[in-house]
């Protein structure tokens, strides 16, 4: 019997699989990106690395609990100290039961995390059955290992539900893959742990681990100026996921803070000349 | 990031009819960490004078008590509070003083003459003055504070009307800047009296 291992083939120059597009000829590019024509590669790399300079400036996270998984992130994307836009789409809808978070290089994230949704629906075509979260990730950690130094910059969380029940993956684009509970990524990601470990249970219910994701995003939009705009929290369950929370993060202030002179960051009257 | 990013900070300053405005934002932080939300960078030299210091917190704060400091002196001379514009000739000194080792400031004085014309100036770190008719902004949000001042600013609006221009300049200004923002605190001037009022902001 012939075990079919193309599943394995990912990466640079490496296999030809047949997925309709070489009747449109794209299949060169789907199998390996070229490189630059350039004498010395490694200098033009880290010169490319400082121009296409992706922005750190960002807070995600994600939680399992009794209830499901929690995704929130914020929507900030920031150029330098210039805010670029406040309506970045942070969580990349991979599949009706698979998310993917956005941290690092947009452009990164939103090819790569496509991509993921690619493989995955023929992994179910050649296989008759969903892929799991472990396989998902797995297959997107060896995608960003392949490219290993040449200046990708992705820090993911491959979130969703399946047969194991939920599952919840860090990727980044060094090649790292790791299971967790709980994961925090971006230049907010240490004031939402700061909230995020202080309120987790894993018997939190459904409502109150949705506020505990938007709280903990609120915050490190509070102190982190590379974060804020909104807040879109995200809930997998074994039925897919939802999105079920959207909240502007300048109205949240004021109702977590109703008197907002009382906030421990105000000590002096601004208005005593 | 450069040494004038690295608190952040948000100042605007327009001219009215017989009145004038400034305002500024209220984050203190350091990079990207904001600290406290209360952090003001208008100071008052007299009734009719004010100064805005936009740039590195510590050399804001040493400035504005030098200034006061030398206002002090003067009053006690020449039994007078000082003028707009020799204020700004005093600034622009206490600046260039300083060429070889700057402080990294940005100043913009805004206030009444004692015929009740108004007076606005903005600065470059060594005293290089720029007088101004309209309005005058400095900080780490000046780009964008620029387009809306100069879609906003009409000439002889009133202090009521003033004020309405400088706040929304200001945070539409800070909304487009990481580094400034976190409410803001808007002096207008009159003849008779300021009227000072903070101004409810997005807190992100």
């Amino acid at each position: 019997m012939k075990l079919d291992m193309s599943i394995l083939h990912t990466g640079l120059g490496a296999s030809k699989e047949a997925c309709g597009l070489e009747a449109v000829g794209l299949e060169a590019a789907m199998d390996s990106f070229p490189l630059p024509p350039v004498k010395d590669i490694d200098s033009f790399e880290r010169e490319v690395i400082e121009y296409v300079k992706p922005n750190h400036g960002t807070t995600t996270l994600g939680f399992i609990f009794q209830g499901g998984v929690i995704i929130a992130v914020d929507s900030r994307a920031s150029q330098g100290s210039y805010i670029s836009s406040q309506t970045v789409k942070k969580v990349i809808e991979i599949n009706p039961y698979l998310l993917g978070t956005m941290a690092g290089g947009a452009a990164d994230c939103q090819y790569w995390e496509r991509n993921l949704g690619r493989q995955c629906r023929l992994y179910e075509l050649a296989n008759g059955k969903r892929i799991t979260v472990r396989g998902a990730s797995k297959l997107l950690a060896n995608t960003m290992f392949s490219y290993r130094g040449m200046g990708l910059s992705m820090g993911t969380m491959v979130a969703g539900w399946d047969e194991a029940g939920p599952g919840l993956y860090y990727v980044d684009s060094d090649g790292q893959r790791t299971k967790g509970k709980v994961f925090s990524v971006g230049s907010g990601s240490l004031y939402a742990y700061g909230v995020l470990d202080e309120g987790y249970n894993w018997d939190l219910s459904v409502d109150e681990a949705i506020e505990l994701g938007q709280r903990s995003i609120y915050h490190a939009t509070f102190r982190d100026a590379a974060s804020g705009g909104t807040v879109s929290v995200y809930h997998v369950t074994e039925a897919g996921w939802t999105k079920v929370r959207g909240a502007d993060v300048g109205e949240l202030h004021f109702q977590y803070y109703p008197v907002p002179e009382e906030h421990p960051c105000n000590s002096v009257d601004p208005l005593a000349i | 990031m450069s040494i004038f990013e690295y608190n952040g900070s948000a100042i605007v300053a327009m001219a009215g009819k017989e009145c004038v405005a400034i305002a500024s934002d209220l984050r203190f932080g350091v990079q990207l960490a904001t600290l406290a939300t209360d952090h003001k960078k208008v100071y008052k030299i007299h009734d009719q004078l004010f100064i805005g210091l936009a740039g590195l917190g510590t050399d804001s704060e040493t400035l504005s008590q030098r200034f006061t400091f030398k206002h002090n002196l003067y009053k006690l001379r020449e039994e007078r509070d000082i003028k707009p514009s020799a204020f700004a000739q005093l600034v622009s000194a206490t600046l260039y003083e300083r060429r070889f080792g700057p402080y990294f400031c940005q100043p913009v004085i805004a206030g009444l003459e004692p015929d009740g014309t108004p007076y606005l100036c903005g600065m470059d770190s060594i005293g290089a003055q720029e007088p101004a008719k309209d309005f005058m902004v400095a900080g780490t949000a000046t780009d964008s504070l620029l387009g809306i001042c100069e879609s906003l600013w009409r000439p002889d609006l009133g202090p009521e009307e003033l004020f309405e221009t400088v706040s929304q300049a200001l945070l539409s200004g800070q909304d487009r800047d990481c580094l400034a923002g976190w409410g803001a605190v808007v002096y207008v001037i009159t003849k008779d009296k300021v009227i000072a009022r903070t101004l409810r902001g997005r807190m992100d």
